[in-house]
């Protein structure tokens, strides 16, 4: 039996699957407080009726950091940024606790310029002096060479035993400076509470007795093993609506084009699915109007809900992005969007008379027909709902293209299907599938999608390689991971290719996916000439090999 | 305030050879540098993807023989494509200005094209302005080529047309190729003057060509006073290119382009890959985002060993002088040529395509209008490298022609059509936008 438990900003879902069946769901409203008394609350729940010892893997989505980063309670952390040459200092203030060393690496992992030790002697005062505790260091270029970070940490924890030290090269080994600066910083801020939060579920479930394997979900709709978490908390952000589109897959499970859209009280999410396949946010999560290193899906929120409000300002209908109670439908007192939807397509969602006399105390205010009415609103929330998601496809085909044949062949997005999610889809999204032509899918499980893609989604991993055959040396991430080619004559993109799996093999075990090891790609095969005058000096090869989002092999899927 | 655009096309599945300048490994680590700078991230960049530009968009510019299909790949496609979107992003008010990192180059392709010269088969800030004319009704352009080689294609495809102001610095045509780009380059008989050519002194440093910007091309561009800056902005001119020998720097390209403040940028030559390219890429999206470039610096930056000679200094202010009265006479030069008898301005001159190895041999008859500055003739012919031999005629209408050249011209069409002598005719009508190509050996014919 396999526990999903999805904790939303409302509430927190829970389901248990087995043999094809959502055999047990629960719900319970989130205390933002104390997550961990949520879950806890949850899985009691779900136990209630069922044998623990049945349980072979937990999943959790939580937003213990995304809370955490959303509202700055993390301890304080200082950040001590190595910049080298280039944009200036202040472009990379992303701590009121920022401190600079000079020192450069370049592109190529050269040492272009060392540390200054007496600069580095007086950042250490300054970070002790002020009580801070926990630094993150990132270099520009640090994951091509990173003797500088670790010169640094090296300096710092040796005067300064109590200080937690998180190195950019270990965090975020792809290029670009301020997303591993900014990835590193949040993961050195949320580590504390992060690690804490696993040391409760630990205790609580041993406390239960439950030996069942834990894991979380990721923002790139993957699994990974609670306890190697620890030093990946940025990992577990916007695990919400990666828990809800690998849902939406898993109960569609086919490979069409789609949007699942995700319409909740006041916000809907909508994220595309391209061949089977959900799309990547392509510059990273998004923290704090910061760029990340984190991988995650692309995701589009709006304020537009069920439970939207409805007004009429000037004579015109409006929606507004708030929420002013339930729908008149369900006993609310003012009319939302779900009853403009029931009223005009005839849904019968709760009591339909409640929400006819609703809009009429509106519409004869106005002097309009509730037809009217009705009609304006369904028009203004397809068309923002379409919108949305026109310019998520244009997007996606706009993406910039570095190569001859990618520009040549240039993607269109063509739209199958859209999946509806949460409780007010059933109300909006036939209607929105009608005026863009496409077929509207539901299941039954729709409304705990979330949970369920928690429980039944498979771990994930993405590996990069960069080799440099001219110096011999190789760097891979996750890990930050460098080494050193004995034999670069004759080294070829096979052995890049093969130096790359090998590495993805040994995380997999490690992680307890070598099962899936076997269904890992690669993504990127690059490799580059390097010519000095007219000869050939050596190769550079980038390789990325992934094991992409994907279901236990357990699940065959739901049944209708 | 609106972004800067970036059009960032390092073509890297696309090169001349293996180990041609003009290979893949070329923008590879400006890629590495400007993706790990950030810099697309922030909110004073927009990244833009290329686009592809049409057989049209060339045939407005130039006489492809026998076709353009011959003369292009998907490549060339993509790179003059890709200044077509930053020319659209441009116009429709997206962008404040625009850099296009492309590769294959142009600036060395003239308005004939047989083969490649100078890495170059087609001329991409041309198919630019030309295309810009048309969609936006654009007329005065000036072009600044900053590469260290003499933009000799761009200068020869408008050397008739007083409406563009192309001005070249580049190192000294008898030290460097193309051998071109002398003081007396001044433009045609009836464009006399917005051509202007600065040939620099090897070794020339940042004081130096800052100092010819500051006082030549800056005062040009403020009495000229074009609708449109173009850089066509070559990255040769730096310290430690493999191919020339000058001694420009990041700081001095950045510098550059704040103050010239063009607003569109084109990448031309550059082959310092690893030395040059990522600074002077990262200094010029800086210096025309408006970001502060003072910790920008190649690690082998020595100012110290940077200095001007104070003869080289004297040596081009005399030039700068020279150059803007040379600019400043131009409507006189250009009264006095007009009140000529002749029908037609012919010149004879010969053409090397290095890259190709193609000898072209060329007659060009400018018409000498009185009320316009005329159309072009062009009797080409050459031995391509497959030994085909081609003679053509072409014909070039330009978009500030009177009807009564336009007329004249598209009756040379007429005429040429069936003409044994020319494998092929070819008319390029700017006003009507409409491009033909007569293949007299078949006797059929394609239209654009």
């Amino acid at each position: 039996m396999l526990i999903g438990i999805d904790v939303g900003g409302t509430y927190t879902d829970g389901v248990i699957f087995d043999q094809g069946e959502v055999i047990t769901t629960a719900k319970v409203p989130t205390d933002e407080k104390n997550i961990k008394a949520s879950v806890l609350q949850i899985l009691d729940e779900l136990l209630a009726q069922q044998d623990k010892d049945k349980i072979t893997r937990i999943v959790l989505s939580t937003t213990v950091v995304t809370n955490l980063l959303a509202t700055g309670r993390g301890e304080r952390t200082a950040i001590v940024l190595i910049p080298g040459y280039g944009l200036p200092a202040h472009s990379y203030n992303i701590s009121k606790d920022s401190f600079f060393l000079d020192g450069s690496i370049d592109f190529r992992g050269r040492e272009i310029d060392p540390l200054d030790k007496s600069q580095l002697q007086a950042v250490g005062e300054e970070i002790n002096k002020a009580g801070i505790k926990r630094v993150a260091i990132v270099g520009k270029f640090s994951h091509r060479n990173n003797n500088l970070e670790r010169q640094a940490a090296d300096y710092l924890q040796k005067r300064y035993p109590e200080l937690e030290v998180f190195l950019g090269y270990e965090i975020a080994g792809k290029l670009n400076f301020p997303r591993r600066a900014a990835t590193t910083y949040y993961t050195a801020l949320t580590s504390k509470e992060w690690n804490s939060f696993v040391d409760e579920i630990n205790e609580a479930l041993a406390a239960r007795q439950i030996t069942s394997e834990v894991h979380i979900l990721k923002a790139d709709g993957g699994t990974l093993p609670i306890n190697l978490s620890r030093n990946m908390p940025c990992e577990t952000v916007f695990s919400g609506p990666a828990a809800s589109t690998m849902g939406a897959l898993a109960l569609s499970r086919d490979k069409s084009n789609a949007v699942v859209i995700d319409i909740g009280g006041t916000t809907t999410d909508i994220a595309l699915i391209i061949e089977g396949v959900p799309l990547y946010a392509s510059k990273g999560a998004r923290i704090n109007e910061r760029y990340t290193h984190v991988n995650a899906f692309a995701v589009r929120s709006i304020a537009l809900g069920g439970d939207s409000s409805i007004s009429i300002s000037a004579g015109q209908p409006e929606v507004e992005p708030i929420r002013k109670g339930a729908a008149a439908c369900f006993g609310g007192s003012n009319p939302t969007v779900t009853d403009a939807f029931n009223c005009q397509f005839n849904l019968n969602i709760g009591d339909s008379t409640l929400s006819a006399v609703a809009l009429d105390r509106l519409s004869s205010a106005a002097g309009l027909k509730r037809e009217e009415l009705c009609s304006k609103v369904v028009a203004i929330v397809i068309k923002r709902l379409r919108n949305l998601i026109e310019n998520m496809f244009k997007e996606w085909e706009n993406e910039p293209a570095y190569k001859v044949w990618e520009v040549v062949n240039k993607r269109k997005f063509r739209l199958d299907k859209i999946i509806g999610i949460g409780a007010a889809s059933r109300a909006i999204i036939p209607e929105l599938a009608r005026d863009m032509q496409v077929e509207a899918y539901f299941h039954r499980y729709s409304d705990v999608a979330n949970a369920l893609g928690a429980a039944v989604a498979r771990p994930t991993l993405t590996v990069n390689l960069h080799v440099d055959t001219q110096t011999r040396q190789y760097q891979l991430d996750p890990g930050g991971v460098s080494g050193h080619l004995d034999k670069v004559h004759n080294f070829q993109l096979k052995d890049a290719k093969q130096l790359a799996r090998n590495y993805l093999e040994r995380i997999g075990a490690e992680r307890g996916m070598s099962s899936y090891v076997k269904e890992s790609s690669f993504f990127l095969e690059e490799q580059f000439n390097m010519i000095r005058g007219w000869n050939s000096i050596g190769k550079l090869f980038d390789v990325g090999i992934q094991i992409t989002p994907g279901f236990v092999e357990e699940f065959k899927g739901v049944k209708e | 305030m609106k972004p800067t655009g970036i059009m960032f096309f390092p073509a890297f599945d696309w090169a001349i050879s293996p180990t041609h300048p003009e290979r893949e490994e070329r923008l590879l680590y400006t890629r590495d540098q400007i993706f790990e700078e950030g810099i697309m991230d922030l909110p004073q960049i927009k990244e833009y993807q290329p686009g592809l530009a049409s057989f049209k968009d060339i045939a407005r510019v130039h006489f492809c023989v026998p076709d353009v299909k011959a003369q292009i790949t998907e490549a060339h496609l993509v790179s003059s494509g890709c200044t077509l979107v930053m020319a659209d992003a441009f116009m429709q008010g997206e962008i404040k200005n625009g850099f296009a990192i492309i590769r294959p180059p142009g600036h060395h392709s003239m308005s004939v094209s047989h083969g490649n010269r100078g890495f170059c088969n087609i001329n991409n800030e041309a198919i630019m302005i030309e295309y810009l004319r048309q969609k936006y009704g654009i007329k005065k352009v000036a072009i600044v080529d900053t590469d260290v080689h003499h933009g000799d294609g761009t200068q020869e495809i408008y050397y008739h047309d007083p409406d563009v102001l192309f001005i070249s610095f580049h190192q000294d045509g008898r030290t460097l190729y193309p051998g071109s780009g002398f003081m007396d380059e001044l433009g045609g008989p009836l464009a006399y003057g917005t051509t202007i050519n600065l040939p620099l002194a090897p070794n020339t440093t940042d004081t130096g060509i800052l100092y010819a910007l500051d006082n030549l091309i800056l005062p040009l561009l403020d009495e000229f006073k074009p609708e449109i800056i173009i850089n066509s902005a070559g990255q040769d001119n730096h310290y430690s290119d493999p191919l020339a020998s000058m001694r420009f720097s990041a700081q001095g390209y950045a510098k550059l382009n704040a103050r010239l403040a063009p607003d569109i940028a084109v990448l031309e030559g550059g082959y310092s890959v690893e030395t040059a390219l990522p600074y002077v890429n990262m200094g010029i999206i800086m210096a025309m985002a408006g970001i502060d470039f003072s910790n920008l610096r190649e690690p082998d930056y020595r100012p110290e060993k940077m200095k001007e000679s104070p003869n080289n200094l004297e040596y081009i202010k005399k030039m700068v002088t020279q150059q803007l009265n040379a600019f400043r006479q131009r409507h006189e030069v250009i009264a006095k040529n007009r009140k000529t008898k002749e029908r037609f301005y012919t010149t004879n001159k010969q053409i090397f395509y290095d890259t190709d190895y193609i000898n072209e041999q060329q007659k060009v008859q400018l018409r000498l209008c009185p009320d316009c500055a005329g159309f072009r003739l062009i009797d080409s012919s050459a031995y391509h490298h497959d030994g085909t031999h081609y003679r053509v005629y072409c014909i070039s209408i330009p978009h500030n022609a009177c009807s009564n050249c336009q007329a004249e011209g598209r009756s040379y069409y007429g005429d040429m059509t069936g003409n044994k002598l020319y494998d092929f005719v070819y008319l390029q009508d700017r006003i009507s936008d409409e491009y033909r190509s007569m293949d007299n050996r078949k006797g059929t014919e394609k239209v654009l």
